[in-house]
């Protein structure tokens, strides 16, 4: 995809940032037209997948009850996860103070913000219903850790887009003043509207590079809470593989380590396109890879940490995860993703003869394909592992409908960067300028860091994420005595009579039965209470009460607490014959004191908790979206004073 | 107060159905939840956008439980009974016009070592903590005031979070169109109580909500057990039906040694199993039908 600017070797010694950062400007090469063309077509067709998914169902992506999660969530924890690579080039070594990341940050940053809106936007075909996306908002359950996700990705992607556009504004202004004429009118419509105001002076530098710095801050614990939260969506429930402490600290080491292989992809990848050879060098590719392996060491080790206390105990659900991944349905994707995510990467970057650039680009895009696959392993198994039967479902099918939308995805992601980078520089011009000592030394529009700012901001910006983190019936109406009347009809002399009498005595009833057979009592033999219930079909219901044997007076009497106050029925019924009808007693009992047994269930532990911790979180959520917004105030308000009509920012070149 | 159902269509259910007076909490929970942060423009607006509710089972719990609830309904199935004949279940996909992959209701079985059977009907668990209500972002998960829980066809978006987070399995989704709605013997009215499936929606057992209080109907699994293994019944007022036959509910848990499946998760389920397959029907019972 090399650009018509085909003036690469320019000076070699003092390579110009300008021209290389504008070289994707000019008019778009064939090779270049093509691949748009070939990843627009790509991206057309996931949306068509989409459509048709929309129309039939999500059965026709491979969705079934024992897969209801599966490949779109493991695109977004994966796509989003990507993302943070660029926060780790630009945000993390910012701060660390390593200058040199200044070739990758902008192509880093752009990443960044292209993935997360990528990712953010698999959460569509996620959804059973993505017409009902509103009420996300308008019916939102703060108790959800999806409706957490919405809010933690939404803070994410407004602080990459301003950690996009603060650095943006010294460099938009450096090529207005250096090449307004090569820009286009569109471009320079929009470069002036990022860098209006902007001259370049002191304190315009010093507010620029202090809020930098802020955003650049704040950028890091918010990518651990978007991963951590999407981490949560799995871990909040009580899932075998899923429900697992050390899900959310494993996902933000995944993200950082796909998200490095990313950016190494990336800065490849323009590299050869642009030939930005005398920019981004071996030793870039070699610093990245050596961070990307100590990331990819760290995972190896969370995973064993991951699986190591489930297998050891033996308890059967996590057991099973775990002997599905070691050597049941997914051994061959996770050996797959072990030896070609982790290890293999490790060695590429490990022997010196493979240590170049090559190696380094194949070790990042086993990185970026292994990790996808570990995602997906760890949705669809879990997801289909049955908790009655203690047995897997038929795992997630790929269909032609998912993978088309997955690889539609990456088209996307390519195709959005070869975009972006044809409306905004891709080298981070002032910062390169600054640091390149051969370079035209521009006073105006570099943004010289001056230790008490970075200081001042960092020490509060430092206290503001120390708060954050320290808060961190009765139905019955009347009594229906009707078959106790047509039994009692039946009775004759022949057969026992049994009398019943009830008495309330508090909430205390007392049945007393008196069984005579001709005037004499009955003793020794059983007779059974019941009282008569409104309750349930078909309304004549006789609830037992108890059995009781007669006395040597023929009386038979037991205590109950009815539940329910009002009239009622009360019988006892004896049987005088094994398998003969029973003789029948009735009385009638209207309960006025009556004491329930239900009570409804105490509050569990911690029931307010997640109360106060939602709370805390809208506080946490607010003072970030104002930590962020005044870092854009603060950058406008001083370049305001010299915004008067439209007028170019001037530069001394 | 609240828009969870349309109002139209609750007074068009038959039956005294109210919502959990939790569900009115909402507004005064989610209105304190704003005032906490000290930014009243900020409560006032989203109040009264009725943007943000904290739902889980804290508010079910703490909601006054003597008044105003009339019935407490729960399940008990008697597992001596059961013989595995599945007729509950085939009740269930009929009356609910389930396509026969998507049972809201399971019969489990199993063997012993020497090789009898054994069966365990499992359902929706009516949960009094239910994790399927907490983690839904949508609040289109319910508990009503009489402990039932029930799922806002209409406000589901399919995010299917209550599926990861019920352990009962319980709940299935409608992935394929066209819908199985249409299948059903009788006109759904489209209730919580009486849903007609909806693609891309969550389904599961509502307890044939739409017969509550059970006066004329009991659900369609209880009266389908010629054994009488289903049970439906009021924790209030202490009874329990299995269509044959009337039990006072705390007698028979208590002597039937009840216990609730996973108990130790916490979620509090209101289904009771009476354990010991393959024993005789008997005890108190007897002589009463």
């Amino acid at each position: 995809m090399s650009s018509v600017l085909e003036s690469t070797t320019v000076r070699n010694e003092h390579p110009d940032v300008i021209e290389a950062a504008m070289r994707p400007f000019g008019k778009p090469s064939r090779k270049f037209l093509i691949a748009a063309l070939f990843l627009a077509i790509v991206v057309a067709a996931g949306l068509g997948a989409w459509i048709y998914q929309l129309r039939m169902g999500m059965g026709v992506a491979g969705y079934t009850d024992s897969s209801f999660w599966a490949i779109y969530i493991a695109d977004v924890v994966a796509i989003i996860g990507v993302s943070y690579g660029g926060a780790v080039v630009s945000a993390i070594l910012l701060l660390a103070g390593a200058s040199w990341r200044a070739p990758l940050v902008r192509l880093a940053e752009g990443t960044a913000l292209v993935t997360v809106l990528v990712g953010a936007a698999f959460i569509f075909p996620h959804l059973g219903r993505p017409d009902r996306l509103v009420g996300m908002v308008i019916h939102a359950n703060v108790a959800s850790p999806v409706f957490w996700d919405m809010i933690a990705i939404t803070t994410y992607t407004f602080a990459t887009f301003v950690f996009f556009l603060l650095p943006l504004i010294p460099d938009t202004a450096t090529l207005l003043a250096s090449n307004p004429d090569e820009l286009g009118r569109g471009r320079r419509a929009l470069y002036r509207f990022i860098s209006r105001g902007w001259v370049g002076s002191e304190r315009q530098r010093h507010v620029l590079h202090s809020a930098t710095i802020v955003v650049a801050i704040v950028i890091i614990p918010l990518a651990v809470s978007v991963h951590s939260v999407l981490a949560w969506a799995f871990a909040l429930v009580s899932r075998p593989g899923w429900h697992e402490s050390i899900w959310a600290p494993y996902f933000v080491i995944a993200a950082l380590y796909s998200g490095v292989a990313l950016v190494i992809l990336v800065a490849a990848g323009f590299r050869r396109g642009y030939h930005l050879e005398a920019f981004i060098t071996k030793k870039h590719f070699v610093r990245l890879g050596y961070i990307m392996v100590a990331l990819g060491a760290l995972y190896f080790y969370l995973t064993f940490a991951d699986l190591l206390p489930s297998a050891y105990v033996g308890e059967i659900g996590p057991t099973e995860i775990v002997y599905g991944m070691l050597l049941g349905s997914v051994a061959g994707w996770f050996w797959l993703f072990l030896v070609a995510g982790t290890i293999l990467p490790l060695v590429l970057v490990a022997l010196p003869w493979t240590r170049n650039i090559g190696g380094i680009v194949i070790a990042s895009i086993l990185v970026v394909i292994a990790m996808w696959i570990k995602r997906v392993i760890m949705v669809i198994e879990t997801s289909g592992y049955d908790r009655l039967t203690n047995s897997f479902g038929e795992l997630f099918r790929f269909t032609w409908v998912s993978i088309t939308m997955t690889v539609a995805g990456a088209a996307a992601i390519t195709l959005l960067l070869m975009l972006l980078f044809r409306v905004v520089p891709m080298l981070s011009i002032v910062e390169m300028q600054e640091l390149s000592p051969g370079a035209d030394a521009s006073d105006e529009g570099s943004a010289s860091p001056t230790k008490s700012s970075h200081g001042r901001a960092a020490g509060v910006v430092g206290a503001v994420i120390l708060l954050m983190v320290g808060i961190g019936a009765v139905g019955v109406t009347n009594a229906q005595p009707a078959r106790a009347e047509s039994l009692a009809a039946v009775a004759t002399e022949t057969l026992p009579v049994v009398t019943v009498t009830a008495v309330e005595a508090g909430p205390e009833n007392t049945v007393t039965a008196t069984v005579t057979l001709n005037g004499q009592p009955v003793p020794g033999v059983q007779v059974n209470f019941y009282e008569s219930t409104t309750m349930f079909a078909p309304g004549d219901n006789q609830v037992p009460l108890g059995a009781m044997s007669t006395n040597e007076t023929g009386m038979a009497s037991i205590k109950f607490v009815a539940a329910v106050t009002g009239p009622r029925t009360i019988t006892a019924t004896y049987f005088p014959t094994v398998l003969g009808d029973p003789v029948v007693g009735t009385a009638n009992l209207d309960v006025t004191e009556a004491v329930s047994l239900y009570a409804p269930t105490p509050p569990r532990l911690l029931a307010t908790a997640g109360q106060t911790l939602a709370l805390i979180l809208f506080g946490v959520v607010i003072i970030v979206f104002a930590i962020l917004i005044a870092q854009v105030v603060r950058v406008r308000r001083v370049c305001r004073p010299v915004a008067k009509g439209s007028g170019e920012p001037v530069h001394g070149n | 107060m609240t828009s969870l159902f349309g109002i139209g269509k609750r007074q068009d259910a038959p039956v005294d159905f109210v919502l959990d007076p939790a569900a009115e909490e909402l507004d005064q929970s989610r209105r304190n939840l704003l005032r906490g942060l000290g930014l009243a423009g900020i409560a006032t607006a989203a109040g009264a956008l009725g943007l943000v509710a904290y739902r889980d089972e804290a508010q079910a719990a703490t909601a006054d439980g003597t008044s105003g609830q009339e019935h407490q309904w729960c399940r008990v199935v008697d597992l001596r009974a059961c013989k595995g004949e599945r007729k509950c279940v085939a009740a269930c996909q009929t009356r609910h016009g389930l396509p026969p992959e998507q049972t809201w209701m399971r019969t489990l079985s199993w063997h012993d070592d020497a090789g009898k059977e054994f069966f365990m009907p499992v359902m929706c668990q009516m949960c009094q903590d239910p994790p399927c209500l907490k983690v839904c972002p949508v609040s289109a998960t319910i508990k009503t005031e009489q402990g039932v829980i029930l799922v806002d066809q209409d406000q589901c978006i399919g995010s299917r979070a209550c599926m990861a987070a019920c352990p009962y399995e319980a709940r299935y989704f409608n992935w394929n169109a066209p819908a199985p709605t249409n299948k059903m013997p009788e006109q759904s009215p489209n209730t919580s109580e009486f849903p007609s499936n909806q693609i891309g929606t969550v389904g599961k057992c509502v307890l044939c909500a739409d017969r509550i209080p059970y006066s004329s109907d009991l659900p369609a699994c209880v009266e389908a057990c010629p054994r009488g293994a289903h049970f439906i019944g009021d924790l209030v007022t202490d009874v329990a039906v299995n269509g044959q036959s009337t039990v006072k509910l705390s007698t028979f848990l208590r002597e039937g040694n009840a216990v609730r499946f996973k108990e130790e998760l916490g979620t509090n389920p209101r289904c009771y199993y009476i354990p010991g397959n393959g024993q005789p029907v008997g005890g108190p019972l007897e002589g009463v039908r």
